[in-house]
């Protein structure tokens, strides 16, 4: 848990006087079925952060930061969720989707990758794509220990 | 001036056109451009919230990459930019996290020093080349076509992070830099309703469902309302987003936008007088030719 604490100090938690500015400005609250950060912020407050991270709409995040740049007490709340969302991943909580691009970008250097990608490319008058050292990333994606956390051998 | 190009995963791959495009504009305007071998960013929307630290040791690779041969980092994605400029910030303010990125690095021979910047295009149009510059190329005038700018969450914030120089009282920030190219390119940059929302491509591409399309849905009613005629972005997601939006819209809600999208170098490209074809502009999901017609 002290993972969640290396990102945020826990009391600046206190300032948020529960203004919920936060959730009605959050464009995943507006399309989504999620309480919003008012409510991940304040459960993380009065029952710790074990009380969220189990929770699937953690990941209902599109990491705009509006809720940031509207808070009346200027809280940093997308580092709360990032760590949360860190610690929720390293406990199996983690979409199907996000665990498989983070899979992709670790083994290929990439997170999106075509189909005859060079022959579109030189239509264009480019040069094909860069040549990535993909075992550089991959090595430090495995000394970080991401694919521990995605639950795949390196 | 001399930058490294960072052409992230989504431009080089699913859109060669904007970046041949952005190649020849900035060529125009005497920007010389280095190709290094980056990887990833990686992006803050799935590694950073994966594993902060695997976010910022790939982050400090491709940053070293550019540091070893002295040149500042020009990123035409919105993604990319916030991950260099974030991670930039971190390394050179946070001694801890920079020793453990540095011990990571040492094996692969890299060092992180903190001598370089990180530039989005919409800053550099603006700022270094100056909207002046740009004024004088214009040969094809976008004669007054009413151009809804969407500038992308990760163009300006967090701004703290992003715009540390130009924050208001209350430590926030709203650009502008998309509106004034169009502008200096002879279009008319229009306010709307919700300009600053986000386009919701993260949720699309980490959640999935018809149902995040509602937050593309609400900016592309507000931009219909205030009759615009295109939509410009300086950002690949969001350009996919307000395609696939209109695409999904037709079929779900049976609403018809019809509301050309382009990506901000694009419009400079067209507006200075060079053949739409070369770029792909006619290839779009969104059918570009009434547009075209219009400034022809």
């Amino acid at each position: 848990m002290r993972e969640i604490w290396k990102h945020i100090e826990p009391e600046h938690l206190f300032f948020c006087y529960e203004c919920s500015r936060c959730t009605g400005s959050c464009p995943a609250a507006m399309v989504l079925d999620t309480p919003g950060p008012r409510r991940i912020l304040v459960s993380c407050l009065y029952s710790g952060p074990n009380a969220v991270t189990g929770d699937e709409s953690l990941w209902y995040c599109t990491t705009c930061h509006v809720c940031e740049d509207r808070c009346p007490q200027e809280l940093h709340i997308v580092e709360l969720l990032t760590a949360l969302m860190n610690v929720a991943a390293a406990r199996g909580n983690i979409p199907d989707k996000v665990r498989a691009v983070v899979d992709k970008i670790a083994r290929t250097g990439r997170s999106v990758v075509t189909y005859r990608v060079d022959e579109e490319r030189i239509r264009f008058g480019l040069s094909p794509l860069s040549q990535i050292n993909v075992e550089e990333v991959e090595a430090l994606a495995a000394r970080t220990g991401l694919f521990e956390k995605v639950k795949s051998r390196p | 001036m001399k930058y490294s190009l960072f052409t992230g995963c989504f431009i080089p791959a699913r859109y060669p056109g904007f970046e041949a495009a952005t190649r020849e504009v900035l060529r125009l305007l005497d920007v010389e451009l280095a190709d290094l071998d980056f990887s990833c960013c990686p992006p803050t929307t799935n590694v950073k919230l994966v594993n902060y630290d695997t976010w910022l040791a790939l982050a400090a690779r491709n940053l070293c990459l550019s540091e070893e041969q002295g040149l500042n980092i020009l990123s035409i994605c919105n993604g990319c930019t916030a991950t260099l400029t974030e991670a930039n910030k971190k390394l050179k303010e946070k001694p801890g996290q920079r020793r453990k990125v540095n011990h990571l690095l040492k094996d692969f021979g890299h060092r992180f020093e903190g001598t370089i910047q990180v530039h989005h295009l919409g800053p550099l149009l603006n700022r270094t080349i100056g909207l002046e510059a740009i004024r004088e190329r214009v040969v094809r005038p976008l004669k007054g076509l009413r151009i809804a700018a969407h500038y992308g969450c990760h163009y300006f914030r967090p701004p703290r992070v992003m715009f540390p120089h130009s924050l208001t009282a209350s430590a926030s920030y709203v650009p502008v830099g998309v509106d004034n190219i169009v502008s200096a390119l002879g279009g008319d940059p229009i306010q709307y309703s919700r300009k600053f929302l986000c386009c919701g491509s993260v949720l699309g591409a980490n959640i999935g469902g018809d149902d995040t399309y509602g937050v593309v849905w609400e900016k592309l009613q507000h931009m219909a309302d205030r009759e615009a005629e295109a939509i410009v972005v300086p950002c690949p997601s969001c350009f996919n987003q307000f395609e696939m939006g209109q695409v999904m819209a037709k079929r779900r809600k049976k609403i018809k936008f019809n509301l050309p999208v382009f990506y901000i170098t694009e419009l400079v490209a067209l507006a200075f007088g060079l053949d739409p074809e070369r770029f792909g502009l006619t290839e779009h999901t969104i059918k570009t030719k009434n547009f075209l017609d219009k400034i022809a």
